[in-house]
């Protein structure tokens, strides 16, 4: 009596119908345009933007987003909220720089060189402060930011302390709007490789394994999985990502300084950003640093130079919690996927209907098993199971 | 039936602050059989659950499974040896479909092991075989958060069966279950065992544990104190003592 709802199954392997592992139409082809739209909108930005100061503000707002969508391999797979990311950027940035002036290296190799140092110190710190959960994660990440500003601002002979650090520009010869254009494609291209590994890692079982670790981490681990590696894994490839794009950052810049590189604000944007959007979406990261950079640039024009911007901005983030707090995107999916109720109809329903003919299937066998499994256990016999394992 | 040493125990001990909660317990439980571990509430059952699967480290003594020294080996690890669990309060992935937290037992190895998709065929076979073997197969794509109790039960336990677990620890299958599932959960322990898997289960409904067991080992505060088969048990004067505080 394996199931009671199914008196008669083919004694072979049990087959998963086609319905569980195709997505609702929706769900397949609105991504896919979404897709398009965004890279269509993000690649033609730098024709349409009316002047240098707009692509700028491009180029911030999609430095943001690579930002935002590295820290989702922490925060989205593994739920670790992690307010110390802006650090590892902090340590691209200088790492870039300082390979560039210190080694003479040429500025694109110094900036892998300096992602890969910044991954191989991912290991030691994420091997102290993967141990801790929940609050005591933040605060440890937060005590990373805190403790590299005072290294940085302290070492001046090395990192030049407050007075910044000038970082040598990788194509000299270019004029300003040009600079911008060069650097918008380049952080648009990491952007694209960001996503394409999150996506990688989203599909896949090692992603899954991290999800289990978001949902319930000692389930996980009764489960098989080796939490703590992966943990770690996942935060070497995230602070790699991150680290590239604040050693890109510190090329298109060219000038550093620890306050700004070592702020919580940095990392508490990545966040903030990630939330918006949605952490367990692929582009939610991408829409949030689009929403928040957007908002931040626009109520400072609006604003002018005070701290009202901030306020303004404070304002949109908490409409936005309140009424989508899963993030901008499922808000949008839900929506999308009550509009096309008419012609589609969700797994869920599909999934009653059946319910409802297992139960009509099974309550009219339901005298005929019950005698049999009667006879079963009068006859002193264990019902073999005909299901076999596959 | 030939004993062989399942999970085995040697003056395992554990305390919480002054609460000794195992004290110095020494357990064999026989391969191949359904074990039960019974006692009073409190006298350590749970805690002796935690230590064998690693979750906690015990204070003192050793735990083997097979012959093999599993005390100090992670919880993933003493999985990888062949034993699954479930939780007293059972527990599943919540916002997860029922699918997705039985894949979610899938253990691949290697690194193209652990990037291909995570719904390769093969593996969304064997999970719905699973949970199809449960009863469960039409709440494939449910997250699990909207199951009832019951379905939740039968949800962690189809997950720790894809592990494809030699031994499976049981902790109180029967909890907060209607009647008719208990029927079912019996009927399931035992075929699974003719099919070869052996079981210690933990439980304070006698009926089950009467009806399915093979072996009963009995605690009472932090060690054992009856051991043997049901008919034995039934009638032990310490078994009454520590139940009923006589």
């Amino acid at each position: 009596m394996p199931s009671a709802s199914e008196p008669t199954t083919a004694p072979t392997a049990a087959t998963a119908p086609a319905v569980t592992l195709a997505r609702r139409p929706v769900g397949r082809i609105v991504p896919a345009v979404a897709v398009l739209v965004l890279a269509a909108a993000v690649l033609s930005f730098p024709s349409l933007a009316p002047n240098p100061y707009i692509l700028s503000a491009g180029v911030v707002v999609l430095n943001y987003a690579v930002l935002s969508t590295s820290w989702n391999f922490v925060g989205g797979f593994t739920g670790y909220i992690s307010l110390g990311h802006g650090a590892l950027a902090g340590l691209g940035a200088y790492g870039t720089a300082l390979l560039v002036t210190r080694a003479g290296l040429p500025s694109f190799v110094a900036l892998a060189v300096a992602a890969l140092l910044v991954a191989a110190l991912a290991v030691p710190i994420g091997f102290a402060a993967l141990r801790v959960r929940g609050a005591s994660f933040v605060i440890v990440s937060i005590a990373l930011v805190l403790i590299l500003l005072l290294v940085f601002q302290s070492w001046a002979s090395l990192t030049g302390g407050s007075r910044g650090l000038v970082v040598p520009r990788p194509f000299p010869g270019l004029l300003r709007p040009e600079h911008h254009r060069v650097f918008y494609f380049l952080f648009a291209g990491l952007l694209g490789l960001a996503l394409l590994a999150w996506w990688l890692i989203d599909r896949s079982r090692f992603g899954l394994g991290l999800k289990a670790i978001r949902e319930d981490e000692d389930k996980a681990e009764a489960l098989g999985t080796p939490t703590f590696a992966y943990k770690l894994v996942v935060f070497v490839v995230s602070a790699g990502f991150t680290a590239l794009a604040g050693g890109l950052y510190a090329l298109w810049f060219g000038d550093l300084d620890p306050v700004f590189q070592f702020s919580i604000l940095t990392g508490s944007y990545m966040v903030l950003m990630a939330l918006l959007g949605g952490v367990r979406h692929l582009f939610g990261p991408v829409v949030g640093a689009l929403v928040v950079g957007f908002a931040l640039e626009y109520f400072k024009v609006e604003f002018g130079n005070t701290p009202l911007h901030l306020v303004a901005t404070g304002l949109l983030l908490a409409l936005v919690v309140l009424f989508m707090p899963d993030g901008v995107l499922p808000a949008i999916g839900g929506l999308l996927n009550r509009l096309s109720r008419p012609t589609q109809s969700s797994i869920r329903e599909v999934t009653a209907a059946q319910l409802r003919d297992e139960r009509a299937a099974a309550s009219a066998a339901e005298g005929t098993r019950d005698r049999g499994d009667a006879a079963a256990a009068t006859a002193g016999g264990r019902p073999q199971s005909t299901r076999e394992r596959a | 039936m030939t004993e062989v040493r399942s999970l085995a125990t040697a003056n395992l001990t554990k305390a919480f602050g002054g609460v000794v909660a195992l004290d110095g317990a020494t357990v064999t439980f026989r391969h191949g059989q359904v074990n039960a571990l019974i006692g009073p509430n409190g006298s350590g059952k749970t805690t002796f659950f935690n230590c064998v699967t690693g979750m906690i480290r015990p204070d003192s003594g050793q735990t083997t499974y097979r012959g093999q020294d599993i005390t100090r080996r992670a919880p993933h690890a003493i999985v990888r040896a062949g034993i699954g669990r479930t939780f007293q309060l059972c527990r599943v992935f919540p916002r997860m479909s029922a699918l997705d937290n039985v894949l979610a037992a899938v253990r691949p190895a290697g690194l193209v092991g652990q990037l291909r998709g995570a719904r390769a065929r093969v593996e969304v076979d064997r999970a719905w075989g699973w949970l199809t073997r449960l009863g469960i197969e039409h709440l494939a794509d449910v997250e699990a958060r909207t199951m009832s109790w019951g379905q939740q039960k039968l949800l962690e336990l189809a997950g720790v069966l894809m592990s494809d677990p030699e031994t499976v620890l049981l902790d109180e299958p029967a909890g907060g279950v209607n009647p008719a599932l208990l029927d079912r959960i019996g009927t399931l322990v035992r075929e699974l065992n003719a099919e070869g898997r052996t079981f210690v289960i933990v439980e304070h409904n006698m009926d089950l544990v009467m009806s399915v067991s093979d072996h009963i080992v009995v605690f009472d505060r932090g060690r054992p104190i009856a051991e043997g088969p049901p008919s034995l048990i039934r009638t032990d004067e310490r078994v009454l003592g520590a139940y009923l505080g006589v």
